[in-house]
């Protein structure tokens, strides 16, 4: 792990951000997770050491975004690319954030890091360039839809960060792609701040290659009666980690997760999650579904804390898994963490194989096992992806799925 | 409109089993160490195998760490300033209930445990165990016409010395976990229970739990063995006196199911659980395990737990027989500062292995409440089975319920299925039970006797009768 070498001996990046100091810093005394601590006790240790094997790239080789654009309208971003962009239109705004608001927010992020549980986050930040950060503040209303641009080169390790503050009363829909090459790692953290009144339909496409990794991390703030819909798909990574931590600053807020994983062969992915009400009136629904086959592992765990200030929450989080092989194995830990009294809150999870009866069912009406599975896994899908805010004929990501498994 | 101080008032008892009984005792010196050892193995004249046993358990307990992961905090416990060894006087050997000291027989009689047989007009065996050592049995002979040994574990380690070898230590193993291992190289006494086999034992058995002196742990040790069709149902209870200072509680059950046989084992555990700001009270760390050996055999826990300042109790099933059961029925109030984390594991290795798992957490005043619980299906499990449900009640917005819920799946034919949820008192059913007359404590009590319904029916008869006095007891205010 040659990172770790050079994190420890502080001689990973010349020309150092300020931010990239403070980062180091913070990861120099102990530059790894602690492997029993509860956000990482079930992470592949070979796999994580893997992602920290190739050697940091700051510098992008061309890209080609894979697929078209479906109308001129859509504005689209790769992160280290065309960060430059000022667009100022009659009805909305979008300009970068200068330097001075960049360093002011993220250190005010990197103020509340626990070395646990932000550890990717430290170390995106500590290797990110400047090259590399897309800061982005979006003002009005009829915005037209965004698409970002995330992306490893081979044999290397790329760090990418992404800052978005969304002002009062505006709408915006996002979708994030974070693609992964062969023997890739990629590190994208992600930091959303919705103001008052402003709402946010997020999607992550996240997808790699053979021996491609990823650590993605989603911090998002949310001020009272904002909204936020996410809806996320993972795939096709050898390693990979989402963790989401959204903290509803002042309650009164509305948050929606739907997230898939999908891991096959010797595959790890595993999803995290907090949700943290820091108010009165906060609402939660989130659901996570896992798929598992060959000798794959996945996981998830989720917690909901609801401090005292919390009254009348309403929250709730479901985690549906499907195991498909004997090998296979799946962890889910959906966990709740109450003190107000006043609040709804419940959780779920499950873990079975495809519906046997449903499948004879089809079977007796002339339909093959393979097409029968299908159906059962594209009804299984659709409820994550139709949440995904992307043009369905444009990405076909169902189709992909289906046809990959 | 609920008045929050009402309600808070209405969880407020006093602990009426706070007494301590002035009898002579023999103890022996504070502090753990490989002589304090020998001497507990000399005193109760233990066979060379066992003083192995609890010399390697120490060896190990010396290298482990303890453990911090519960959602507990309470302060450092010193283990070398508790006495391991604590036994009323007795002058000579006890042969029947009549040698036993008058004192030591009225305090099981304030406690409401009659161990006078005569005096007994329901049909329950009794163990009376108290601070270190076991005083009295019951019944004894009607059991043993049935072939039935229910005894303390020193004399089954006398009598039975080869069960005890081959059973001891195999479902928990010494090297298990910090206070597992503690409990193996100390323990004093406790149960031994074993049901030959095709027999139903003809009554229920019970043990009673008593610690007296302040400075003393206990440490005591259940053995329970249902050879082949037999079945037993066995029940316990605990108290302790008001201390202000805190008494470490470290047991260890065993329970050992084999073909066919089912064990129900139930528990009221009502230590002393400190004052209001957390003075004193019972740090219970306890290690209880079934293991369901042979095919259809079942094991199931059924557990109310309202004492203790900390508690730290995971009753678990090992599914190892095909076909086999684990059910885990729980009820843990916590009020005033009192933390409890507490659950279950189910580990499914065996085929078509089924569990289910029932648990109500309530919590008042201050205190901590935590479900944690595993369920795991392995490799060979198909066509096993889970069901879960926690269910956690807050009274007064300073109490906390936390649900942690561990599942793992490593076999595709299988089903685990968990939820959980929160709930308070709800306003409008109060309002409801007192414009029909009702009052408001009785309504309280009726909603939180209702919530936990599940469990209490889970109970035996007389567990489910004092279980739901128990919690009427904390919850109403008044002593009836």
């Amino acid at each position: 792990m040659e990172i770790i070498e050079k994190i420890k001996t502080n001689k990973s990046i010349d020309n150092q951000t300020e931010i990239q100091k403070i980062c180091l810093d913070k990861l120099q005394s102990s530059p790894l997770p602690n492997p029993r601590s509860e956000q990482w006790r079930l992470s592949n240790k070979s796999k994580l050491s893997n992602f920290l094997d190739y050697s940091v790239n700051e510098n992008n080789s061309k890209f080609d975004i894979p697929y078209p654009k479906n109308s001129q309208s859509t504005i689209r971003l790769i992160i280290g690319e065309n960060c430059q962009i000022k667009l100022i239109e009659k009805n909305y705004s979008i300009r970068q954030l200068s330097e001075d608001e960049l360093q002011k927010y993220i250190k005010e992020q990197i103020s509340c890091f626990n070395q646990n549980e932000n550890w990717s986050d430290l170390l995106n930040l500590s290797l990110s360039c400047k090259n590399n950060i897309l800061g982005l503040k979006i003002n009005g209303s009829k915005i037209p839809p965004i698409e970002i641009f995330s992306y490893a080169s081979s044999n290397s390790l790329n760090a990418k960060t992404l800052i978005i503050f969304l002002e009062k009363n505006c709408n915006v829909e996002l979708l994030q792609v974070n693609l992964g090459k062969e023997n890739s790692s990629l590190s994208q953290s992600t930091f959303f701040c919705l103001e008052e009144n402003s709402s946010l339909n997020h999607g992550v496409v996240s997808y790699g290659v053979n021996k491609s990794n990823l650590l993605n991390s989603l911090n998002v703030i949310q001020q009272k009666n904002s909204e936020y819909n996410l809806g996320s798909l993972h795939f096709k990574f050898n390693y990979a980690r989402f963790e989401i931590r959204i903290k509803q600053s002042e309650g009164n807020a509305k948050t929606n997760i739907k997230g898939m994983q999908i891991t096959k062969k010797d595959e790890q992915i595993s999803t995290y999650t907090k949700i943290y009400f820091d108010g009165p009136n906060g609402f939660l629904d989130q659901i996570n579904k896992s798929l598992a086959d060959d000798k794959s592992h996945a996981i998830f765990e989720g917690s909901i804390i609801v401090p005292k200030i919390a009254q009348k929450t309403d929250a709730s989080q479901l985690s549906r898994n499907l195991l498909l092989s004997n090998r296979a194995q799946i962890d889910t830990k959906p966990q709740l963490e109450i003190i107000a009294d006043d609040v709804k809150c419940k959780h779920g999870a499950t873990i079975s194989q495809l519906n046997e009866e449903e499948l004879f069912y089809m079977r007796t009406r002339g339909i093959t096992l393979t097409e029968a599975s299908k159906l059962q896994l594209s009804s299984y899908f659709q409820e994550i992806i139709s949440f995904i805010p992307v043009s369905k004929d444009r990405w076909n990501l169902l189709d992909k799925l289906l046809n990959e498994n | 409109m609920v008045n929050e101080n009402l309600v808070k008032d209405v969880v407020k008892e006093p602990y009426k089993y706070g007494f301590v009984t002035d009898i002579e005792t023999e103890k022996i010196e504070k502090g753990l160490n490989e002589d304090i050892i020998k001497l507990i193995s000399q005193k109760k004249e233990e066979p060379r195998f066992l003083l192995d046993f609890r010399l390697k358990a120490f060896k190990k307990w010396q290298k482990m760490k303890e453990p911090d992961w519960a959602a507990l905090g309470y302060k450092k416990i010193d283990y070398q300033d508790i006495i391991y060894y604590s036994a009323p006087k007795q002058k000579e050997k006890i042969s029947s209930l009549d040698e036993v000291d008058p004192k030591l027989l009225e305090t099981f009689d304030k406690l409401g445990i009659p161990l006078t047989e005569q005096k007994k007009l329901t049909n329950v065996a009794v163990d009376a165990v108290f601070d270190s050592v076991s005083i009295a049995t019951t019944f004894r002979e009607e059991l043993a016409e049935h072939g039935v040994i229910f005894c303390s574990i020193s004399e089954a380690v006398k009598n039975h010395a080869d069960l005890i070898e081959k059973y001891l230590g195999t479902v928990v193993p010494t090297s298990d976990n910090y206070f597992a291992a503690l409990n193996s190289a100390v323990f004093s006494d406790g149960s031994f229970v074993y049901i030959p086999k095709g027999v139903t034992c003809p009554m229920d058995l019970s043990s009673y739990f008593r610690i007296n002196s302040g400075d003393s742990g206990q440490f005591e040790r259940t053995l329970i063995i249902a050879e082949e069709s037999s079945s037993v149902s066995y029940l316990e209870g605990c108290t302790a006196p008001m201390f202000d200072t805190n008494t470490l509680h470290a047991a260890v059950v065993e329970l050992i199911a084999l073909d066919d046989a089912s064990i129900k084992y139930s528990t009221v555990q009502n230590w002393y659980a400190g004052d209001e700001e957390g003075v004193g009270g019972i740090f219970n760390f306890v290690t209880k395990r079934g293991k369901c050996l042979g095919k259809r055999s079942k094991i199931s826990w059924s557990q109310v737990e309202t004492g203790s300042a900390i508690t730290w109790k995971y009753p678990s099933c090992l599914l190892l027989g095909e076909e086999s059961v684990g059910e885990f029925y729980s009820v843990a109030l916590t009020n005033n500062l009192q933390q409890a984390d507490t659950g279950t594991k189910m580990i499914h290795i065996g085929p078509k292995t089924k569990s289910t798992i029932v648990s109500k957490g309530i919590s008042a005043g201050n205190s901590k409440n935590s479900y944690r619980g595993l369920v795991k299906m392995g490799t060979k499990a198909t066509g096993s089975r889970n069901y879960s449900q926690c269910d956690s009640m807050l009274i007064g917005d300073q109490a906390s319920a936390n649900t942690f819920p561990y599942i793992k799946s490593q076999q595709p034919n299988s089903e685990i299925e968990h939820e959980a949820s929160t709930c308070r008192i709800s306003e409008d059913q109060l309002f409801y039970l007192q414009s029909r007359g009702i009052e408001f404590e009785e309504a309280v009590s009726m909603m939180v006797s209702g919530f936990c319904r599940d469990v209490f029916n889970q109970l035996p008869m007389e567990f489910a009768a004092e279980a739901d006095k128990l919690l009427a007891l904390k919850l109403e205010g008044s002593v009836g």
